[in-house]
């Protein structure tokens, strides 16, 4: 579903070159959960934002579904989130003017579909929140709002869903709250998931943990063999590639 | 799950879906208000003065037109080829024409001089005949002139020749019955002045062969009416020039009278200004809104590009939001613009006719238009710049604002509004100064600014800590502070330019004509008829007037030379209200004829008297006045006349008077001189005893009320020789044409103030939200309520300061420009402003800076810090 090769993002500083990946290789299976962890700095947001299609590598090539991101101008890559990718952020990135319903119905809107009011009510209801579909994000509690994104990203049909720490601002029982529902909806769904987290509990659902080092992969452990138990992971060290 | 995907083209109905949500909810939250309430001002603004300056023009073309009764005159001495009024009559236009001559009229008992008037059936096309029954009556509006053998005349007549309305009155050898009484005449005072002294008298030009007044040399005067739409009449007068058309002249009202025609010119200036300073006005407060509304939306850019929006859509998605935005506020604007302008010709009913026609289309669509240039120059860049947002933005919450060129929106605003500038003034010319000008203006100002920025932030490193933290925010935000400055300054430099231009004029127009201004003058009288004159107005309560000794004297000579010709021949002739009372006495035909023999050798003949006083309305601008000790030999003369003669203090210039004697005079003086002032006025006058030995005759003038008119009769009989001008209609019609444009001024005036305070507004409101973010750092590291609010108040008074000193620095050039060059007066600084200008800048900053950031200090700062991540 996603394959990555040889990739490599350098930007210019004022204290001159500096590489924040160098050259990683990797490969997620359709409907396989992969979790990024490694130190502020180490570059897995920069990976994820590459992964996604959001910004565009320096070298290498990014694969989503076949298709060659590198390849693509921003307008293209565009329409491949719109189609493919599906987005949970730490700070939950609502639209703060539009109510809970209405930032679920934008993707779904954005595919011209005309039941997006229904399809995005059927969403809300499925992540707990239908009594509050009319609220505006400020509105809402920080749960809530995360749980409301979660709705929003499967709002699209994704095939792919990123999540850039997604427990990140929330506290620990409501973080766990959140991964529960986040996991459940991946498995209904069958989607691919990556996500970028510093929270070991989070990262040990996945089936494959990668750390990141100074830009490199430094390790990959299999976290779970069944996706969903909490059993603690066994470590297999292995070079990279 | 379904069918549709994402294809990069999104359905129209989605789009205005999604961006009708976006505007509705952003309308809701507040973040539109202030771009839409800037646009619907510069709509209101610009609707409403279009839509008046359209009526204020059709009242005023109204009015100018009846003053001529007719909207162009072709006038002369002879009668015109009838071609030229077939050719009028082919092309649509409506003609009249009548025959004016003063001559004596007679009743059986009683005869009097009447200035008698010959006009044909359609007389007048222009306004209307206020008529009576009886004589001192009130009048009513009557269409139409007297039918054949009908005679109306001025109350005056009757008592004269002893006779009521019904009985027989002779003029030359034609018997007419006077069947009404004349109140008002539209065009009283058109015309040659001596043609018009007397009373008038009014009968239809079938007549005139029976009065066999015409003869060969007989004083008469022949006028041709025009009336009809723009367009004719201007082609008209372009076939009229390939005429062989010496001797005659088709002239307008602005021809007619130079006095309306400075009054008109001048309320078109200002009101083009005072509606250009409100757009321009209204376009920085749509750019600083605009700007402010895409910054908060970079967010919302990336956020639904990460949900698979093109960069293309969000450009769609934004710019239908302005549309909108656009269309919305056309529509309130047009309607505000409407009962703006309504409620501004309610408040003027009684110096503008109601039954004004209604204003044509064009204003609306001018504010339409000027809402969408605003919304392509100003609000456009910073919203396009959202198509560039990186979607990266979702993940780096620190990342740089976006590159959203700093320079390119104000480069394409000021692109748009010289756009503006230049359609409304349809003027290259001040348009190039304009650029130049502002160009100028930004960049002294901004180099000031940053200066006096600078400075005041090291002299307040020793003060207090609230007045460091001040300072600190300025410096910080200096590249931001300069831009307020600059946008304060040239706000608050728009508003005071335009208050002080405004009460110059008006103060100018009070003192051009107030209230006692004299409305009669008295001429042709004689030095042993001056006493008994001075004792006839006091023994009746009427205030005597200086008598000014008037003579005829020809310059021949400037310091031994022949003298520059002031003006060219076309314009030579009565350049005042004096020559055209006397000089244009000379016929028109002898003085062309002369002049062709002539050539440019021809002695300038100007009308001069000698006083030992300085005249009112005169000031001295070089040399000294004679006041004690008067010396014969010496002239005062007119400054502007003397700069076109080449003519110095000090200079001797040499006259032919009198019966051929040639005096020798020293330049004593050169005065300036008011010459819309309808009052006595001289190019030059001598020191008493100069002319001594010239026969002269005297000149008066008296202000009579409408009561004492009759007066005039007795004057007449006991002093026959004398010639007295009415000029009280034509006094009173100009008055009446200033007082709508000070009115129109005033609200121009109050628009641009609203404007203004509009974008005060906006540009406080620009900088809030990094204001509630610092603030709530510097609150939950400890620092008062007390402390930031006191910063905040030094930072916008020391913001206001600055902008207030440089406002009126640019204010008082502005208008040394403006007073000077395009409205003719004379500048002075505003001392008071020097202090005013810099105080009402700290006050007024620092008030609406501490209202509208009040918030600032009175939200939680958890909350500010939550919402801001």
């Amino acid at each position: 579903m996603i394959e990555i090769e040889n990739l490599s993002k350098e930007v210019m500083t004022s204290e001159g070159l500096l590489r924040i990946l160098k050259g990683i290789n990797l490969r997620v299976e359709e409907a396989e959960t992969v979790a990024i962890v490694g130190a502020s700095g180490s570059g897995k947001s920069t990976l994820l934002g590459l992964m996604a299609g959001l910004d565009s590598a320096t070298a290498g090539e990014v694969r989503l579904d076949g298709n060659n991101l590198s390849t693509m101008d921003e307008e293209a890559r565009a329409i491949l989130r719109g189609r493919l990718v599906g987005f949970v952020f730490q700070s939950f990135q609502l639209l703060p003017s539009l109510t809970a319903l209405e930032n679920v119905m934008i993707p779904i809107e954005l595919k011209n579909d005309r039941h997006a009011r229904e399809k995005a009510q059927i969403l809300l209801e499925r992540v707990g929140l239908a009594d509050r579909a009319h609220h505006y994000p400020n509105q809402l509690s920080g749960g809530e709002q995360q749980r409301v994104a979660i709705a929003r990203a499967f709002g699209s049909d994704a095939k792919i869903l990123f999540a850039d720490e997604p427990t990140g601002n929330l506290d620990t029982a409501t973080g766990g709250k959140v991964i529960e529902l986040l996991f459940a909806l991946n498995r209904e769904y069958g989607t691919t998931l990556v996500l970028v987290t510093h929270d070991e509990r989070l990262a040990s659902k996945c089936h494959r943990i990668i750390r990141l080092v100074a830009g490199e992969v430094a390790g990959e452990v299999a976290a779970s063999t069944d996706a969903g138990a909490d059993s603690a992971a066994a470590l297999r060290e292995t070079a990279h590639g | 799950m379904a069918e549709q995907s994402n294809t990069g083209v999104l359905h129209l109905s989605t789009l205005l879906r999604l961006s009708g949500r976006l505007l509705w909810r952003d309308w809701r939250g507040g973040e539109l208000r202030l771009l839409l309430l800037a646009m619907i001002m510069a709509v209101t603004s610009v609707t409403g003065i279009a839509l008046f300056t359209d009526r204020l023009e059709q009242a005023l073309l109204l009015e100018s037109a009846n003053m001529l009764a007719a909207d162009r005159v072709l006038s002369g001495r002879q009668q015109a080829p009838e071609e030229w009024l077939e050719e009028a009559r082919a092309r649509g236009l409506q003609t009249a024409e009548f025959i004016s001559f003063a001559s004596m009229a007679f009743s059986d008992q009683d005869n009097t001089l009447v200035s008698a008037k010959a006009v044909s059936d359609a007389y007048p096309l222009r306004g209307n005949l206020l008529v009576a029954d009886q004589p001192f009556t009130a009048g009513q509006e009557i269409v139409g002139g007297p039918g054949v053998g009908e005679a109306w005349v001025e109350s005056r007549i009757l008592p004269a020749l002893d006779i009521a309305v019904g009985d027989a009155i002779y003029v030359g050898e034609a018997q007419l019955t006077v069947t009404r009484v004349i109140v008002q005449e539209p065009d009283r005072q058109q015309g040659n002045m001596l043609d018009n002294a007397g009373p008038r008298l009014l009968f239809n030009l079938a007549d005139m062969p029976a009065t066999n007044v015409i003869q060969t040399g007989s004083r008469v005067s022949y006028r041709y009416l025009f009336a009809g739409d723009q367009r004719t009449l201007t082609e008209y007068e372009e076939w009229f020039d390939t005429q062989a058309n010496e001797g005659f002249r088709l002239r307008d009202v602005r021809d007619e009278s130079q006095e309306v025609s400075e009054a008109l010119n001048r309320a078109e200036s200002f009101l083009m200004l005072g509606s250009l300073f409100a757009v321009l006005l209204a376009g920085v407060a749509i750019a600083l809104t605009a700007r402010r509304y895409s910054e908060r939306h970079f967010d919302y850019a990336a956020i639904l590009k990460t949900l698979g929006c093109t960069s293309a859509q969000v450009s769609a998605i934004y710019l239908l939001i302005q549309i909108l935005v656009a269309v919305i506020a056309i529509v309130i604007g047009s309607v505000l613009g409407w009962a703006v302008h309504e409620m501004i010709l309610l408040t003027l009913s009684s110096v503008i006719p109601i039954s004004l026609p209604a204003a044509a289309n064009t204003p609306y669509i001018i504010g339409a238009l000027t809402a969408f240039i605003c919304l392509l120059s100003f609000a456009l860049p910073p919203l396009l710049a959202l198509r560039d947002t990186s979607p990266l933005r979702v993940l780096r919450k620190d990342m740089d604002e976006q590159n959203l060129s700093a320079r390119l929106p104000y480069i394409f605003g000021m692109g748009g509004a010289l756009a503006l500038v230049l359609w409304y003034s349809q003027d290259v010319f001040l348009t190039a100064v304009l650029v130049l000008a502002v160009a100028g203006t930004v960049a002294v100002l901004s180099l000031i600014s940053w200066f006096l920025l600078r400075s005041g932030a090291a002299a307040g490193m020793h003060a207090g800590s609230a007045w460091k933290l001040a300072m600190s925010a300025t410096r910080r935000r200096r590249k931001q502070s300069v831009l307020q400055v600059l946008v304060f300054s040239l706000t608050i430099m728009s508003l005071l330019t335009l208050t002080l231009l405004r009460t110059g004029l008006i103060s100018d127009w009070q003192a051009q004509l107030p209230e006692d201004t004299p409305n009669h003058f008295l001429m042709n009288v004689s030095q042993s008829q001056v006493a008994g004159i001075t004792e006839f107005f006091e023994s009746r309560g009427i205030q005597a007037n200086q008598f000014y000794p008037m003579a005829t004297a020809g310059l021949v000579s400037v310091n031994g030379e022949t003298p520059r010709r002031p003006w060219g021949d076309n314009e030579e002739g009565g350049r005042n209200l004096t020559e055209r009372n006397t000089s244009e006495g000379a016929d028109e035909q002898e003085e062309g004829g002369e002049r062709r023999a002539g050539g440019n050798n021809r002695v300038i003949n100007r009308q001069v008297t000698w006083v030992p006083d300085l005249p009112p309305d005169n000031t001295v601008v070089d040399g000294e006045w004679w006041y004690e000790d008067a010396q014969p030999g010496l002239v005062s003369v007119e400054a502007d006349y003397a700069s076109r003669l080449g003519v110095r203090t000090g200079d001797v210039l040499e006259f032919r008077v009198g019966a051929g004697e040639l005096i020798s005079v020293t330049v004593q003086n050169l005065r300036s001189v008011r010459w819309d002032n309808m009052q006595p006025n001289f190019f030059f006058i001598f020191s008493p005893g100069t002319m001594d030995f010239v026969g002269a005759t005297y000149l008066s003038t008296a202000l009579m009320a409408q009561e004492q008119k009759l007066f005039l009769n007795d004057l007449i009989r006991q002093f026959p020789t004398i010639v007295v001008l009415e000029i009280d209609a034509l006094i009173e019609q100009i008055q009446s044409i200033i007082a709508q444009v000070t009115s129109a001024i005033e609200l121009i005036a109050f628009l641009v103030l609203a404007s203004g305070a509009l974008v005060l507004l906006a540009c406080v409101n620009a900088t809030l939200d990094e204001r509630f973010r610092e603030n709530a750092i510097l609150r939950t590291l400890g620092a008062g309520r007390k402390l930031i609010l006191s910063s905040l108040v030094i930072e916008f008074a020391v913001i206001g300061l600055v902008a207030g000193i440089i406002a009126t620095l640019g204010a008082e050039i502005s208008l040394y420009y403006l007073q000077t060059e395009e409205f003719e007066q004379t500048f002075s600084p505003h001392y008071w402003v020097w202090l005013t200008g810099p105080l009402l800048g700290t006050l007024i900053i620092a008030l609406l800076g501490v209202m509208a950031t009040r918030r600032v200090v009175s939200t939680s700062p958890l909350i500010v810090l939550r919402t801001a991540v």
